[in-house]
C-alpha cells in the first residue's frame, strides 16, 4: 500500500495534507474492494462506504444490517453459503475493518487537525505516544492472535503515512531528530526518511527556484559542517578510552568523579586561555623581561612557596604594569586586567548556570523513596559494566541490598518512640560536634595566620630559606584539616544512622561543605581585613598564599590517595581482612575538587596565571586517581543515584563556592583600595576606577557618547538595578506559579493514569467473564471442534447471524493455530462446513501472507504471474514478509490453500476429512512461513482504544450468537 | 582515499547519520567492530547493502556485552527476526539506542522491551523474577524473590493490574534519572 500510495505522494498535486488524506482513504477502500469486483459489486457497493464511517456505538446496528444483507444475497443455504464463500475474505476484512477502522480514522482526523492547526514539536511527542501505544498492545510482531494481520498491516501503513506526513512538515533539523528518536529499526527509519526526502524533492522540483536551491545547499553545507564539528569534537575528546575502562570496571557512579574532573579541567583551560591571551601576552610582548631585583635569585623552594623570584613575574598581580602600551595599537593594561577578570567570571557563572540548569532539568526529580526495589530491579543495573569481577561484585551487592531492604521492611515497624528519640539525639549530637569542629578549625586557621604574620619579617626579599619554608605552615595546616576532618566525619556514619543511604551521604556532604566554607571564609577575611590594611603590595601576598594553598592541597591530595586508599588497601588485604578493600568515596573526592577549584577562582584576581597550575594539577590528578582506583579500590557497595549526585555536585560548586569566590573578587575590586606601589591599579581608589578613568578619556572622543551614556545611566545608576531586580522578582513569581500549576497537573495526570488502568482492568475482566460464561466460548480445545461442528450445523436453518459466525470462525482459527503449531491433531469427525470454515480461514491467511496479492484481478485464479512489481521491494522494505525466500514460497502455499478451498466447494455435501487434511496441510505450510516471530521493531497499532473496540466487536459477536440460538 | 576500499557510499553514510546518533566515523568504526565478530561472513564492502546477519552467539562475545546479564535479551530485542541474528542495521540500531545522546523516550521503549522477557507487553511477575535471577545469580531464595518482585510491582504499578504496563514503567523511569546514564553502552 505504501508504494501504491507513493504515486499519490510523489505527485506534486497532492502535496496538500487534506488531499493526501482523501487519497489515502480512497486507496485503502479500493484496496479492499479490488479483489472481487465482479463477484458481488452490489454487495461491496453497500459495504465499502460503511467502513470509514462506522462508529463504536453503531456496531450493533451495522452488524444487524449485514445479517440482513447476507440473507438477501445468500438465498440457498448451505449451498449458497458455500458458493458465496469466496466472498468471505473481503467481507471478513470489512467486518474487521469496521470494528477497527474507527481508531485509525479518529486518529487520522486528529492528525489532520493537528497538522493543520499546529505543526509543532508536540507532534513528535504524539508520535512517540502512538508508538508507545503500539508497543503496549502488540508484542514483537505477533499481534495476529487478536486481529488479522491484514488489518494490522493496514493500520501500520496508516501510521507510517501519518508519520511521513508529520515529518514532511518539520524543518530539516527537527526532522532528523524526530527520525532518530523513532523506536524503529534503522531499516524502517531509512524507509521513512527516503519517503520524506522523495516527497520533498518532488515538491521542490515543482517549485524549483534559485532561492530554494540556494537555501537547500546552504542548509546542507551547514549540516555537513555541524556533523564535521561533532566528529572533530569527538576526536579531541580527552580520555575517552580511560573513561570507558573506568565505567566498565567501576560503574557510572565512580565515573561521575572523573567526568566532573574533566569538566573542571575544561573550565581551567578556558580561563587560562582568556587570561593568558588578554593579560599576559600583551604584557610580555611589550616588556618581555621581568624586572627582577638583583638580589633575588631562583632557589627552588619557590615552586612550593611561590614567593621570591615568582613575585616579580607576571604570575601575580604585582607583576603587572598600569601603563597603556602604545605600540602600533594602544593597549590599556588596567582596563584589560579588569575586564578580562570580569568577563571570565561572568562566563564561568553562565557556564555553571547553564550546566546546572540542564542537569536539574534532566536529573533532578522529586525523590521517591517508595519505589526503591522497583528501581533496584529495573533501573539500577549499569549497562556500562564490562569487567567480569565488577559484575560479580555488583550482583553480590545487589543481593545484599535486597536482603537488607527486605529485613529493613520488617524492622521499620518495630521502631519505638525511645529508639526514635535516641536516634534524634545522635543526629543532634553529631551535627553539633561537626559544627563545633568546623568552627574550631576556622578559628585555629585564623590565629595561625595572625601568628605567621607576626613571625615573618615584612620584607620578603630578605627571607632565608627557613623563613620561606615557614610560609608553608598555614597551607599545610589547612590541607591537613581538609584531609583529616572529613575522615573523622565519615567515622560519624558508624553510629549516626540515617533512614536512607542517600541521606547519609547528603549529611556527610553538608558537613564537609560547612568545614570548607568556614576555612575559606576565615582565610578570605584574614586577607581582606588584615593583609589588605597592613601589607604593601598586598594583592601579590594574597596571590602567593593562594599559590601555596593550591600546591600544598595537591600534595595532600596525592598523600590522601596514598594513605586513604593505598594504605587501607594494604591493611584491608594483608592485616585486617575484616575491613576489606576500600571503596572509592565519590562524594569526598568531588568535594576536594570543588575546594581546589574555589581556590583557583578566588586566585584569579590575585594571580592571573593560577589556572596553569590548576590545569597541571587536575591533569595529574586524573591519572593518579585512576591508578589509585584501579589498584586499590573496589567498586562502591552501594550504588547511589549517580545522576542526582552529579546534579548536587554541580549545584554545590555553583552555590556556595562559585558565588563565594565571585563575591570575594567583586568585593576586592569594588571596595578595597589597591596597593599603592605595584599592580595595574596603583593610584586608584578601587579597581573599578579603571573603568571610570577610561570613560573619562572617552569624553574627548566624538562618537562615543553612547558609551558614556550607558556608563552614567545604567552601570552607575541604582535605579536601573532596582528596576531590573523588580522585573526579575516578578518573573520569578510568575514562574513559581506556573510550576505550582504544573505540579497540580502532574498529580491530575497521574490520577488519570490510575483511573485509565482501572478502566482497562474492568473492561478486560468483563471481556474475560463474557468469554468464560459462554459455553461455546470456552478455551477448552476438546469442546472446540465439537462446537464448530454444532455451530455450523445450527446455522443451516438459516436463522443465524453471519457476522457472529465469522467471529466464531476467527476464534476457531485462533485456537486452531494453537493446535497447529503443536502436533496438529486432525479430528476425523469434522463436518464439511467446519472444513469449509477452515478452508476459508486458510485462504484468508494465505492472503494475509501476501496482502498485495489482493489487488489481483481475480483471487480465484491460482496463477500468480501478475504479481505487481512494486510489491516486492515493498515487502522487502517493510520486513513483514519474513525472510527473503518468503515471497517465493508464499504464492505456492496460497495456491494450495485455494485448491483446497476449491475442492471443498466442489464437494458440497460431503464430510470430507481428506479435504480438511489438505486444508490443514496448506495452513501448516503457511504457518511455517508466517509464524517465524515477526520483527521486533514491527510495532503494532493501537492502545487501549483498539482494545476496547476489539472487545466491543467481540461482545457484539457474542450477542449475535446468542440471538442465533 | 585512493586505493582504500569504500565500505559505504556517501548516501548510505548520510542516511545512517540521519537515522542514528552516530557520526560517519563512528558508523565506520561500528562496521569494523561488526566485521570483527564474523570476518568470514561480513564483507568490507557494504555499498550494495548485503543481507547478512551475525548470529546471537557471536554478538554476545563483544566485550561490551559479554558480562551483561541481559545480553541475550538486548540482542534479541534489537534483532529484526526476534531470534538474535543481527544485521548491520540492527547492530547500529542497538548501539544508537544505547548511546549517550539517545533520548529518554527511546531508551525507555527499548528497556521495556528488554525487560519484557515473554513479550506480552507487560512486565509481569515472571519477567521480574527472571530479571532478578539474572541480577543476583539466583542466590536469593524463591520466597525472597517473590517478595522483592511483589514489592517492586506494588511500588510501580499505577493501575492495579499487578503487572507493569509501559505507562507504569515510563512513570517509574521518569523518577529515576540515572536510568539514562545506566542504560548506556559505550562503544
Amino acid at each position: 500500500m505504501t508504494t501504491y500510495n507513493n504515486s499519490g505522494y510523489l505527485n506534486p498535486a497532492y502535496h496538500d495534507y487534506e488531499t493526501l488524506e482523501i487519497d489515502r482513504r480512497t486507496s485503502s477502500k479500493s484496496h479492499h474492494a479490488n479483489p472481487y469486483p465482479r463477484e458481488a459489486p452490489a454487495w461491496l457497493g453497500v459495504r465499502a462506504p460503511q467502513s470509514p464511517t462506522a462508529q463504536p456505538g453503531g456496531d450493533d446496528a451495522s452488524g444487524g444490517r449485514w445479517q440482513e444483507e447476507r440473507q438477501g444475497t445468500d438465498e440457498s443455504i448451505p449451498l449458497g453459503f458455500i458458493s458465496t464463500q469466496p466472498q468471505n475474505p473481503p467481507w471478513q476484512h470489512n467486518l474487521n475493518h469496521t470494528t477497527f477502522q474507527i481508531d485509525p480514522d479518529a486518529h487520522d482526523r486528529s492528525a489532520a487537525s493537528q497538522i493543520s492547526s499546529s505543526m509543532s514539536a508536540n507532534m513528535t511527542l504524539r508520535w512517540r505516544g502512538v508508538s508507545a501505544r503500539r508497543l503496549s498492545l502488540f508484542p514483537t510482531g505477533d499481534p495476529s492472535h487478536l486481529f488479522p494481520e491484514d488489518v494490522i498491516r493496514n493500520e501500520l501503513d496508516n501510521e507510517e503515512q501519518d508519520l511521513v506526513k508529520e515529518l514532511i512538515g518539520l524543518s530539516t533539523v527537527d526532522r532528523i531528530q524526530a527520525v532518530r528518536a523513532l523506536p524503529m529499526s534503522v531499516r524502517e527509519k531509512k524507509h521513512v526518511r527516503s519517503q520524506v526526502l522523495a516527497f520533498k524533492s518532488s515538491k521542490q522540483s515543482q517549485q524549483r527556484g534559485c532561492c530554494a536551491d540556494c537555501s537547500e545547499s546552504v542548509s546542507w553545507t551547514f549540516r555537513r559542517f555541524g556533523s564535521g564539528l561533532k566528529a572533530a569534537g569527538q576526536a579531541l575528546e580527552l580520555w575517552q578510552g580511560t573513561m570507558k575502562e573506568i565505567s566498565g570496571r567501576f560503574g557510572t557512579s565512580v565515573l561521575t568523579y572523573f567526568v566532573f574532573l574533566k569538566w573542571l579541567l575544561m573550565f581551567n583551560v578556558l580561563s587560562f586561555l582568556i587570561n593568558f591571551g588578554f593579560i599576559t601576552v600583551p604584557l610580555l610582548v611589550y616588556d618581555p623581561s621581568p624586572n627582577i631585583p638583583p638580589n633575588v635569585s631562583f632557589r627552588g623552594l619557590e615552586i612550593l612557596t611561590g614567593v621570591g623570584y615568582f613575585n616579580y613575574t607576571v604570575m601575580y598581580y604585582g607583576g603587572h604594569s598600569n601603563e597603556t602600551f602604545a605600540g602600533q595599537v594602544t593597549y590599556n593594561m588596567q582596563l584589560a586586567y579588569f575586564l578580562t577578570i570580569a568577563i571570565y567570571m561572568v562566563l564561568c557563572g553562565l557556564a555553571l548556570i547553564v550546566s546546572m540548569a540542564g542537569s536539574f532539568r534532566s536529573n533532578y526529580v522529586v525523590a521517591d523513596p517508595s519505589s526503591d526495589s522497583a528501581w533496584q530491579l529495573l533501573c539500577s543495573w549499569d549497562f556500562n559494566m564490562t569487567n567480569e569481577r565488577a559484575v560479580r561484585q555488583r550482583k553480590n551487592n545487589l543481593r545484599v541490598q535486597l536482603k537488607e531492604s527486605l529485613s529493613e521492611n520488617a524492622q521499620r515497624k518495630l521502631l519505638t518512640l525511645s529508639e526514635e528519640l535516641s536516634r534524634l539525639c545522635v543526629h543532634l549530637a553529631s551535627w553539633f560536634l561537626s559544627t563545633i569542629l568546623a568552627l574550631g578549625c576556622g578559628a585555629s586557621v585564623y590565629y595561625l595566620c595572625l601568628y605567621e604574620a607576626q613571625m615573618l619579617a615584612a620584607d620578603a626579599a630578605s627571607w632565608s630559606l627557613l623563613e620561606e619554608a615557614k610560609t608553608l605552615l598555614v597551607p599545610f595546616v589547612v590541607s591537613l584539616i581538609n584531609l583529616c576532618v572529613p575522615l573523622f566525619y565519615s567515622l560519624f556514619n558508624k553510629f549516626d544512622h540515617y533512614s536512607s543511604h542517600r541521606r547519609q551521604i547528603y549529611a556527610l556532604v553538608v558537613r564537609n561543605v560547612f568545614l570548607k566554607m568556614f576555612i575559606l571564609g576565615v582565610l578570605c577575611y584574614y586577607w581582606m581585613d588584615v593583609v589588605a590594611q597592613n601589607v604593601s603590595c598586598w594583592e601579590s601576598v594574597v596571590g602567593q598564599a593562594l599559590y601555596r594553598l593550591v600546591i600544598v592541597d595537591f600534595l595532600f591530595l596525592m598523600l590522601g590517595s596514598f594513605f586513604g586508599e593505598f594504605l587501607s588497601n594494604v591493611i584491608g588485604t594483608r592485616m585486617l581482612p575484616r575491613i576489606g578493600v576500600p571503596e572509592f568515596d565519590v562524594a569526598r573526592n568531588v568535594l576536594e575538587l570543588i575546594y581546589a577549584q574555589t581556590l583557583a577562582w578566588i586566585g584569579i584576581y590575585f594571580a592571573p596565571l593560577l589556572p596553569v597550575l590548576q590545569i597541571f594539577k587536575l591533569f595529574l590528578l586524573f591519572y593518579l586517581k585512576k591508578i589509585s582506583l584501579t589498584h586499590n579500590c573496589q567498586p562502591p557497595q552501594r550504588t547511589g543515584r549517580a545522576a542526582q549526585m552529579q546534579t548536587i555536585f554541580t549545584a554545590l560548586l555553583f552555590f556556595p563556592f562559585f558565588v563565594g569566590a565571585l563575591s570575594i573578587v567583586a568585593y576586592t575590586s569594588w571596595s578595597l583600595t589597591p596597593s599603592e606601589n605595584c599592580g595595574p591599579f596603583r593610584g586608584l581608589n578601587n579597581s573599578f576606577g579603571a573603568v571610570a578613568v577610561w570613560i573619562h578619556t572617552l569624553e574627548d572622543i566624538s562618537g562615543s557618547q553612547w558609551v558614556i551614556w550607558i556608563y552614567q545611566k545604567i552601570i552607575k545608576s541604582p535605579i536601573f538595578y532596582f528596576i531590573v531586580t523588580l522585573i526579575i522578582l516578578m518573573f520569578i513569581y510568575v514562574f513559581w506559579q506556573v510550576t505550582l500549576g504544573r505540579k497540580e497537573l502532574i498529580a491530575l495526570l497521574r490520577k488519570q493514569i490510575v483511573k485509565e488502568g482501572k478502566d482497562k482492568m474492568f473492561l478486560l475482566e468483563k471481556l474475560h467473564s463474557l468469554q468464560t460464561s459462554h459455553p461455546n466460548a470456552t478455551n477448552k480445545q476438546a469442546n472446540q471442534q465439537q462446537r464448530i461442528g454444532q455451530f455450523s450445523d445450527r446455522r443451516s436453518p438459516g436463522s443465524q447471524s453471519n457476522s457472529s459466525a465469522l467471529v466464531q470462525a476467527l476464534l476457531a482459527r485462533q485456537q486452531f493455530e494453537g493446535d497447529l503449531s503443536g502436533g496438529v491433531p486432525v479430528p476425523a469427525d469434522i463436518s464439511t462446513s467446519s472444513g469449509l470454515i477452515q478452508a476459508m480461514l486458510a485462504y484468508q491467511r494465505a492472503e494475509d501472507l501476501n496482502e498485495d496479492l489482493y489487488r489481483m484481478p481475480d483471487g480465484r485464479l491460482s496463477s500468480f504471474a501478475p504479481l505487481p512489481p512494486p510489491t516486492r521491494p515493498r515487502d522487502e522494505d517493510r520486513g513483514t514478509a519474513g525472510g527473503p525466500g518468503d515471497p517465493v514460497h508464499a504464492p505456492g502455499a496460497l495456491e494450495q490453500a485455494m485448491q483446497a478451498r476449491q475442492r471443498a466447494e466442489g464437494a458440497d455435501d460431503l464430510s470430507s476429512s481428506a479435504v480438511m487434511m489438505q486444508v490443514i496441510q496448506a495452513r501448516q505450510q503457511e504457518e511455517r512461513l508466517q509464524w517465524t516471530p515477526g520483527p521486533p521493531h514491527n510495532p503494532a497499532p493501537s492502545g487501549s482504544s483498539a482494545l476496547i473496540q476489539a472487545m466491543l466487536a467481540r461482545q457484539q459477536a457474542q450477542n449475535e450468537f446468542d440471538d442465533g440460538y | 582515499m585512493g586505493n582504500k576500499q569504500t565500505t559505504f557510499t556517501e548516501e548510505q553514510l548520510e542516511a545512517y547519520q540521519d537515522c542514528t546518533y552516530f557520526t560517519r566515523k563512528e558508523i565506520l568504526r561500528l562496521h569494523s567492530r561488526y566485521r570483527e565478530l564474523a570476518p568470514h561472513l561480513v564483507p568490507l564492502d557494504y555499498t550494495n547493502s548485503p543481507d547478512i546477519r551475525v548470529p546471537l552467539t557471536l554478538i554476545v562475545t563483544m566485550p561490551e556485552l559479554k558480562e551483561n546479564p541481559f545480553r541475550d535479551r538486548i540482542v534479541e530485542t534489537f534483532s529484526e527476526d526476534g531470534l538474535g541474528n543481527l544485521s548491520f542495521n540492527d547492530f547500529v540500531d542497538m548501539f544508537s539506542a544505547l548511546c549517550e545522546t539517545s533520548p529518554r523516550e527511546l531508551k525507555t521503549i527499548y528497556a521495556f522491551k528488554i525487560y519484557d522477557f515473554n513479550r506480552d507487553n507487560f512486565i509481569c511477575k515472571e519477567d521480574l523474577k527472571k530479571t532478578l535471577n539474572k541480577l543476583t545469580k539466583g542466590d536469593l531464595t524463591s520466597e525472597e524473590v517473590a517478595l522483592v518482585c511483589d514489592k517492586a510491582i506494588e511500588e510501580a504499578d499505577l493501575d492495579g493490574d499487578s503487572k507493569l504496563s509501559f505507562a507504569d514503567f515510563e512513570n517509574m523511569i521518569s523518577k529515576a534519572p540515572d536510568f539514562l546514564s545506566n542504560f548506556h553502552i559505550r562503544i
